[in-house]
């Protein structure tokens, strides 16, 4: 049963807006340590510059996108354990099983909701406090 | 994926309705539409020669008050990006044109108002430049789009054939009577 104030989180999304939609979720569940990366190579340096516990990545993101960054963080021995929830669209099915086959912990349909992020987060770390 | 977003087509002209968007690279195609309190957001990459439109109308969010809007609104902008981007437009040449977000009825609510500051407030967050919006007003709105050149059109609807069939519009107002087609921008 993790304290949401000790998740330290990376939230990688290209669009600003859709980064603050998550991160104004993420504080409604008293998640407050949060980073954003515009793309998936700026993320993949945030984390090995410093760890966190959870990503919530986007799929479509230029230079490296959501299965790049997970492909890359499993592959990093120091943050190769780090949670990592893919946000996709509804179509998106075909994606969702590769993500699962590189070890995705879960993932989120998007538009979604406050409730249903915290779901997400909950079947990864357990009930939060 | 394209074709799924297609409504109805008439040789080279798409019309776009409510909860869609459609994407071309095709200089030949006009997309169209017609709006009362939705907004259309038109996008276009000029030098890339490719762009689209979508047509949304917000939720009026109670479970979490004005943040189901933007959050609707997001995915349907970001489901119009991420489709011009794979069409090779880059992100950072985006220009924008804003239609609708017209008060159709009188009630408590204004949602038309709504679409409108979210669709500016988008544009501002992701630094896409707008170069032309037609916005507000009492009036239901029919929109042409070239989506390679950015050139858009504006006519409003006085047909009440047309006002009937915006599912949005339960009562339309009366509308400013102008049948003159007008070239934006």
């Amino acid at each position: 049963m993790p304290a949401p104030g000790a998740i330290k989180t990376l939230i990688a999304d290209d669009q600003q807006s859709m980064r603050s939609l998550i991160r104004t979720s993420l504080n409604a569940l008293g998640i407050n340590q949060t980073r954003e990366a515009a793309d998936g190579e700026d993320a993949l340096r945030a984390l090995l510059a410093q760890p966190a516990n959870l990503v919530i990545t986007d799929f479509n993101m230029p230079k490296l996108d959501g299965l790049g960054l997970l492909r890359a963080i499993r592959a990093h021995g120091p943050i190769s354990k780090t949670a990592v929830i893919m946000l996709t669209g509804r179509a998106d099915r075909e994606l969702v099983q590769r993500a699962v086959q590189f070890g995705v912990n879960n993932y989120l349909v998007k538009p979604f909701t406050t409730a249903t992020l915290k779901e997400k987060i909950e079947a990864v770390f357990g009930p939060l406090e | 994926m394209i074709v799924e977003n297609i409504s109805q087509r008439a040789g080279k002209r798409v019309h776009v309705v409510q909860g869609e968007h459609y994407v071309t690279g095709d200089p030949e195609v006009t997309l169209t539409t017609i709006l009362g309190s939705c907004v259309a957001v038109c996008l276009w990459d000029p030098e890339r020669g490719v762009g689209g439109m979508n047509h949304f109308l917000l939720p009026e969010g109670k479970a979490e008050g004005a943040n189901e809007g933007r959050r609707y609104g997001a995915f349907a902008m970001e489901l119009l990006i991420n489709e011009l981007l794979r069409l090779g437009a880059r992100r950072e040449r985006l220009q924008a044109k804003l239609f609708g977000g017209a008060r159709m009825f009188s009630g408590l609510s204004d949602v038309g108002a709504s679409n409108i500051a979210f669709a500016e407030r988008f544009m501002r967050d992701e630094g896409i430049p707008v170069m032309g919006t037609s916005l507000g007003g009492f009036g239901a709105r029919r929109i042409q789009f070239w989506p390679t050149t950015g050139r858009a059109q504006q006519k409003t609807v006085t047909d009440t054939h047309e006002l009937t069939n915006l599912k949005e519009v339960p009562k339309p107002a009366p509308v400013v009577v102008d049948d003159g087609a007008v070239e934006l921008f």
